[in-house]
């Protein structure tokens, strides 16, 4: 999730004084990206980049604090009437821009939408930049773990380290289905050419390769070696086992899009962004009747999905609309929690 | 007065009553998209542009006086028009949540500012939970008259509803100051069920929005035309002004039409949502006009299908209601709807019968068993 900007006191006397929406409605006629406050960012160019893979560069506005190397962002775009936001690990280009880089088959409606439709001079929502990888400091050497899409935060730690130098032993191991799934081979490996402390390694599970958790010992890096890793949900999970207790230290981050059950039972972990409680709520209650058995008084009113008091923003995770009976899995949405059962883990902002 | 005929209900027509709604509600949501993101970013630019465009021939007559009147008048009737377009087509709408499944941050329901004295949090209150939960259930649902009116003989006469004519009027040119204060419930403070400090607290997030609207209007923008600051001040002064009549008159069309029905509040105990469209449907009434009395009503003209489904959008309104008219047919059950003038001459024989001492007809039940 994006960063709230923390708007200064001179900004909250401004913003009591001048609507940002009616700011944005006469400058973006201007032009798109003169905003008061929130960032946003203009496709300027897109390149093929491997197999079916496409690399956008995005000039964000002047809102945008830019990312650190590994970091995360949210991309807000807007299909058909909807604004939907995703997350991606950008890489900061020369000349204030950056890039993404999205596959052509990608599951979902946003990231094919980008790789197919999305036309030069579109403009999207930016988020700040998040997430939490950190470069180890010192000298023991760092091993990282990448599946699927989990290349891109690794290539852009390894971008930051090339222009450093490699001053310690770094290698990546990169798992992919199959071998034109993989994306930037060829800058990987031309980085792996020029500084010989990278090494760069493909792992092809379709061509036979063992995945993380079956790595031999001489396979696995040694012990004193810090580990990132990113990738599915399952994939971090894994290697997170795999390297208990035999690694310097470990850092993960897993993206995934939640299975839906049809479940109606049972019970799911439901995370209270704000307040910072993780609360388990059975899946056969609304949330705010889950909530309220848990001593918690979210504000709410009519109880029956009409007034809209309730609402609150569904960071990630499923609901099933109790009227209507269906699941719905848009991260960042409005969910009323009158009328909504949780289907899996949830993280709610409340 | 003639009462219109409405079947009384088995507990299993509630029921399919109900599911058919519900039924309406689920198609309509399924097929929400681009046209109806189109429509409302539509309505927002109509808003800004007649907007810019009422002010700037409000400010004409500074530098062409012949124009003087007529762009006082064009001006004036132009701001007034992107008032009532953002009060009711685009700010109701968009606070009862109706666009928030579009994830645009300016058109989120919980979020929305409107543009007038009273504090879009205070209207969430009383009218999105309130009003619409508890629709004409007498002591639940404070717009039956406002405290100030006797719309319906079923609340108790006191002299002081001798004067409702002239109340009434004034409440009409003054009806956005009467939204701003209604949820500060100064009559608790007045009776001691609330300190001073009490009302202090909740009195200051409305004095810094009427200070922000005041000084918009009558300070800033007649500034803004320096030795034309009188037309300017009086043009916005009458802009507001029609908004506060127009905003009145359509919703007291709303719900105190001569068929329009007020509840007990036992009548609300463990309600079904087959009840609870039923109490919407006789509580609530239209106003047939066609699509410019809809833009300029914010749809409020389909008061029967908004109060159905207060958070779909409103665009989306005059297509329900053919289908819901014909459901209410089906029933049994009366759709009151009819022309503006029809609607509000029958508003203001309420508000002048019942200034005087009226008894209510006898109650009658919604559904069978009641």
């Amino acid at each position: 999730m994006a960063t709230p900007t923390s708007p200064s006191r001179s900004a909250d006397a401004t913003r009591r004084w001048l609507d940002p929406a009616f700011f944005d409605f006469w400058a973006t006629r201007f032009n798109p990206l003169w905003t008061w406050a929130q960032p946003r960012a203009r496709l300027v160019e897109r390149r093929a980049e491997g197999e079916g893979a496409v690399t956008l560069v995005l000039r964000p506005n002047r809102h945008w604090r830019g990312v650190g190397p590994g970091q995360h962002i949210e991309l807000g775009v807007q299909i058909g009437g909807r604004w939907l936001r995703r997350h991606y690990s950008p890489s900061v280009t020369s000349g204030g821009c950056f890039e993404i880089t999205v596959k052509h088959a990608a599951e979902g409606r946003v990231s094919p939408y980008l790789a197919r439709d999305a036309q030069i001079g579109e403009v999207f929502e930016l988020g700040q930049g998040f997430g939490d990888f950190a470069w180890p400091a010192g000298t023991s050497p760092i091993t990282l773990l990448a599946a699927g899409s989990g290349i891109t935060p690794m290539r852009a730690l390894l971008r930051a380290e090339a222009a450093r130098g490699f001053d310690r032993d770094v290698s990546l191991l990169y798992w992919v289905r199959r071998a034109e799934d993989a994306c930037f081979t060829a800058e990987l490996r031309a980085m792996a050419d020029a500084h010989p402390r990278l090494s760069v390694r493909l792992w092809v599970t379709g061509e036979g390769a063992p995945r993380v958790d079956a790595l031999t010992q001489a396979q696995w890096p040694a012990t004193d070696t810090h580990v990132l890793a990113c990738g599915p949900g399952g994939f971090v999970q894994a290697a997170r086992q795999r390297a208990e207790g035999q690694v310097a230290s470990f850092q993960a981050e897993a993206f995934s899009t939640p299975v839906v059950t049809a479940a109606e039972e049972g019970e799911v972990d439901v995370h209270l962004a704000r307040s910072g409680r993780t609360l388990r709520l059975p899946r056969g209650l609304s949330l705010l009747e889950g909530l309220e058995a848990h001593g918690l008084k979210p504000r709410h009113g009519c109880r029956m999905g009409i007034c809209n008091t309730c609402v609150c923003q569904r960071q990630s995770g499923a609901t099933r609309h109790l009227l209507s009976g269906q699941h719905h899995d848009e991260p960042a949405a409005p969910v009323r929690l009158c009328v909504a059962a949780p289907t899996t883990d949830l993280i709610l902002e409340l | 007065m003639t009462r219109p005929a409405n079947r009384v209900l088995s507990t299993t027509e509630l029921q399919a009553f109900g599911d058919e709604l519900d039924a309406l509600r689920r198609r309509v949501t399924a097929d929400l998209g681009p046209s109806d993101a189109r429509y409302i970013r539509r309505v927002v630019a109509s808003v800004r542009w007649t907007g810019v465009a009422g002010r700037a021939l409000l400010f004409l007559g500074a530098f062409v006086p012949v124009l003087l009147w007529p762009a006082w008048i064009a001006g004036t009737l132009l701001l007034g028009l992107s008032k009532i377009l953002e009060n009711m087509e685009l700010g109701h709408n968009v606070m009862h949540g109706q666009y928030d499944w579009m994830g645009d941050a300016q058109l989120q329901g919980s979020t929305y500012e409107w543009d007038i004295v009273a504090t879009a949090d205070n209207w969430r209150k009383t009218h999105n939970f309130r009003h619409h939960t508890y629709t004409n259930v007498r002591g639940m649902d404070d717009d039956i008259g406002y405290g100030l009116l006797r719309i319906f003989p079923e609340q108790r006469w006191k002299p002081f509803y001798l004067l409702q004519p002239v109340i009434a009027v004034v409440f009409a040119l003054m009806f956005q100051w009467g939204v701003a204060i209604q949820d500060l419930r100064i009559g608790r403070w007045l009776h001691g069920k609330m300190t001073a400090a009490q009302l202090w607290r909740t009195t200051q997030p409305v004095a810094r929005k009427i200070t922000r609207q005041l000084v918009k209007d009558y300070v800033f923008f007649p500034l803004l035309a320096g030795p034309f600051f009188l037309p300017v001040l009086l043009g916005n002064l009458v802009a507001n002004g029609m908004r506060n009549v127009w905003t009145y008159v359509v919703i007291f069309c709303g719900h105190f039409t001569a068929d329009a029905e007020v509840f007990p509040k036992e009548s609300i105990r463990n309600e079904s949502r087959g009840h609870w469209y039923l109490r919407q449907l006789r509580g609530s009434s239209n106003l047939a006009g066609g699509p410019v009395i809809d833009v300029l009503t914010g749809n409020l003209s389909h008061q029967i299908e908004h109060h159905f489904y207060p958070d779909l959008p409103a665009n989306r309104y005059a297509a329900i209601a053919r289908e819901v008219r014909e459901i209410c047919v089906r029933y049994g059950q009366h759709y009151n709807t009819g022309s503006l003038p029809r609607q509000f001459g029958q508003v203001m024989w309420r508000i002048l019968r019942h200034a005087f001492p009226s008894r209510a007809p006898a109650p009658q039940p919604l559904v069978q068993g009641a």
